[in-house]
């Protein structure tokens, strides 16, 4: 009995020691976040660079005294794209590494997966910036833990469609798409928007490829499309632009933010000359456009940290490190989960992105960006602004309007660093 | 009539057998952490999986890569009874089950005509283009796949009481009935006319076997249980989508299958065991060298793949049926 008492003793001893809360993945010195992407296999291309890239902006902050002291480890697992590794993997980030928040998931169907399974919402725990243009994300009460960052693909095609009725009125168009969220999203939003295409080919994920891109062209040339719009992944914008210009087709180009990345079409082995004067929706600036404040800095930490080719995915990881930043900032020194989704609430529509329309965050919305501008690559496969200067249209993934946005970019914070609350 | 009483004592002391298997693993799952229990379900799903490549390949002799399909045929139609008849679960595992053996039996009759590498290069193009079909019909999803959710474990057990430990349970269930009924189908007249097949075809036929009915008879049976297992995994991860049941997913399941004793089922327990066990094994090798993150994307492959091969070099039965002749020859000695 008196050992009983004896070790009950103690145990309140310990128990009245310790911090009275301590956050899960938050000590005095460290914060733990998580991220799953595709480091290998058949979709880690470009995307592989997102974690790395976000790390060196962590490094840089770090290097100048972290977020109140504390400094950012963030934990990379590789989920090769696949919902049960990424399912896995986040068990791991969550239940093992006992990680803070997860930043900058990636892939529609592995977030879907994540979130049921794991039960983010349920647990409290942040995911802030998913990776995926997909406006199912978009439902604050189904995702109340989470944010999205991109536009969404319903965005991007009413928005390509605005671009269609304004400036290419009266050519024959066409459509070549592929079969799943990126395509029957835009299909829905060219329909409302009353675009109606001459030619219209979809195709599956997967089934892109030389031979396959030799029948789109025919179809296209065969009933005569001018402008032909593209909603699709790279590896497939690489096979039919290829293809086209080996049949000497050459509409115009109208290719969607996803399978637009000139780096990765490059490495895919399609002559430059074929981008130029495609036109691309974008949301960044260009990652060469060294005038750009926030391009230059992001290249300097690059050059200092991270030593990969500078590319929109490096430019992207970087922006997601500064934006997670300011929401741990505007947490507050005392960090916690729920205050890091109510910072996110309460301030994140006002934080510094590279992106050139505005953030939608609320209390209401976990919509991270909403327009886009429409660019046209050159030689080089570089992009500028079409007609000269960047014009940004905003809208929803619903049924409103696109409007031309007069939204001004809040300045990059001195020297990068947030200071923030 | 003595064989007889001889035949009920071994089903008896079977039943017995996995009755404490059972009250051992809700003892197990009680004391561990919610990402074991996580892997525990896993195992379980795996197990059911890998019984299905042991029934077809270790006894009818036949050599399927196309599991992950079956799989997908069982994930995808448990999740369409769930979600569209608003049905109990078991009745979905119960439609995965039908679907996918009536499924294997079409494919079986197909594939009782070859053998060898043909039968092998059809089922892998059957992994390969199955699951791209989910992105051509509206109705199954497309690449976000469909939601299979299984909701919360009954209020009953407590607060305490995870979603997780809920799959574990469910999994565990399943596996064990499913690897029971298994086993007696296996030590059945079934099981031995599989083994004589595979022995020699023209000898079993000789001796009066239907061959070619015997090798749909055990596709149809192997689909089953790789459907059930694909309603599984598709619980543990509350969604069928094409990118779960990759052609990864089906050599993952064939080097199981081969580390863990082609024709063994026992041994199928190991083989999950071993799918869980060696991307952690991988992370721990990983972290205990400078660039974990890099290493640790190329471990886990590379330890399956030169498993594979040694095995297959110096065990082509499995290093498990290995281990059990050896045990067997220090018995009788």
């Amino acid at each position: 009995m008196r050992f009983v008492a004896a070790v009950l003793a103690t145990g309140s001893l310990f128990a009245t020691a310790l911090p009275a809360h301590a956050e899960t993945g938050v000590s005095s010195s460290e914060i733990k976040l998580g991220i799953t992407l595709p480091l290998t296999g058949a979709a880690s291309p470009g995307y592989n660079k997102i974690g790395d890239a976000m790390n060196a902006y962590f490094k840089y902050v770090n290097d100048n005294g972290g977020v109140y002291g504390r400094k950012i480890t963030l934990i990379q697992k590789n989920d090769e794209y696949s919902p049960q590794l990424s399912i896995a993997k986040t068990n791991e980030l969550i239940l093992k590494d006992k990680v803070f928040a997860l930043v900058g998931p990636l892939g529609t169907a592995n977030f879907t997966a994540v979130h049921k399974s794991v039960g983010l919402a349920r647990r409290g725990v942040p995911s802030l910036f998913l990776n995926t243009g997909f406006s199912g994300f978009a439902n604050k009460k189904a995702y109340p833990t989470s944010f999205a960052i991109l536009p969404s693909y319903a965005m991007e095609a009413k928005i390509a469609a605005q671009f269609l009725k304004d400036n290419m009125a009266g050519k024959k168009l066409g459509l070549v798409y592929q079969n799943d969220e990126f395509g029957i999203d835009a299909l829905g939003a060219f329909k409302a928007a009353g675009v109606k295409f001459d030619v219209t080919i979809p195709y599956t994920s997967g089934t892109q490829s030389a031979a396959t891109a030799q029948t789109w062209v025919s179809q296209l040339a065969a009933g005569g499309a001018q402008v032909v719009v593209f909603f699709g992944v790279t590896s497939a914008t690489a096979p039919l632009l290829a293809v086209a210009a080996g049949a000497k087709y050459a509409p115009q180009w109208i290719l969607g933010s996803v399978g637009s990345d000139p780096l990765t079409l490059r490495a895919l082995g399609v002559p430059v000359a074929v981008l130029n004067g495609a036109l691309t929706l974008s949301g960044n600036p260009s990652p060469n456009d060294t005038n750009d404040e926030y391009v230059k800095f992001f290249q300097e930490i690059n050059t200092k940290y991270n030593k990969a080719a500078f590319d929109d995915y490096v430019l992207q990881g970087m922006n997601l490190g500064l934006m997670t930043v300011q929401a741990l900032r505007a947490a507050g020194q005392n960090l916690t989960r729920k205050g890091l989704i109510r910072a996110m609430e309460n301030k994140g529509s006002t934080f510094a992105s590279v992106g050139y329309s505005p953030l939608g965050y609320s209390k209401t919305s976990n919509v991270g960006h909403t327009g886009y501008y429409m660019a046209v690559m050159d030689a080089t496969g570089d992009r500028k602004p079409y007609g000269g200067s960047v014009v940004v249209y905003t809208t929803d993934s619903g049924s409103g309007p696109v409007v031309k946005s007069t939204f001004k970019r809040p300045a990059l914070p001195a020297k990068g660093l947030p200071t923030n609350s | 009539m003595e064989l007889w009483r001889k035949a009920r004592d071994v089903v008896r002391k079977k039943i017995f057998f996995f009755i404490l298997l059972g009250w051992v693993l809700l003892i197990i799952g009680d004391r561990v952490d919610e990402l074991r229990v996580y892997q525990g379900a896993q195992i379980a799903m795996y197990s059911i999986a890998l019984a299905s490549i042991v029934l077809l390949t270790g006894y009818s002799g036949q050599v399927s890569l196309g599991n992950g399909a079956m799989m997908a045929v069982g994930g995808y139609s448990a999740a369409l009874t769930l979600n569209n008849l608003q049905t109990p679960i078991w009745f979905a595992f119960l439609m995965a089950i039908l679907v996918s053996a009536l499924f294997g039996s079409l494919l079986g009759a197909a594939a009782a005509r070859l053998s060898g590498p043909y039968l092998a290069g059809t089922t892998l193009a059957l992994a390969v283009g199955l699951p791209a079909i989910a992105n051509q019909f509206t109705f199954l999803g497309g690449e976000p796949g469909l939601l299979f959710d299984i909701g919360f474990p009954p209020e009953s057990f407590g607060e305490e009481f995870t979603q997780y430990k809920w799959f574990f349970w469910i999994a565990s269930f399943i596996a064990l009935i499913s690897l029971f009924i298994t086993s007696n189908i296996l030590q059945s007249r079934f099981g031995r006319t599989w083994r004589a097949i595979r022995g020699n075809s023209l000898a079993a036929e000789l001796a009066g076997v239907h061959s070619s009915r015997m090798k749909v008879l055990a596709f149809t049976i192997s689909s089953a249980l790789a459907g059930l297992a694909g309603a599984v995994l598709a619980m543990t991860i509350s969604l069928v989508a094409p990118g779960a049941f990759t052609l990864a997913l089906s050599f993952a399941l064939v080097t199981g299958a081969v580390l863990a004793g082609i024709s063994s089922l026992p041994g199928v327990v190991l083989g999950g065991l071993i799918l869980v066990v060696i991307p952690e094994i991988a992370d721990a090798v990983a972290n205990r060298f400078g660039d974990a993150d890099k290493l640790n994307n190329y471990l886990p492959g590379l330890i399956v793949s030169v498993l594979l091969i040694l095995s297959v070099i110096y065990t082509p039965n499995g290093p498990g049926e290995n281990l059990r002749k050896h045990l067997r020859k220090k018995a009788t000695h």
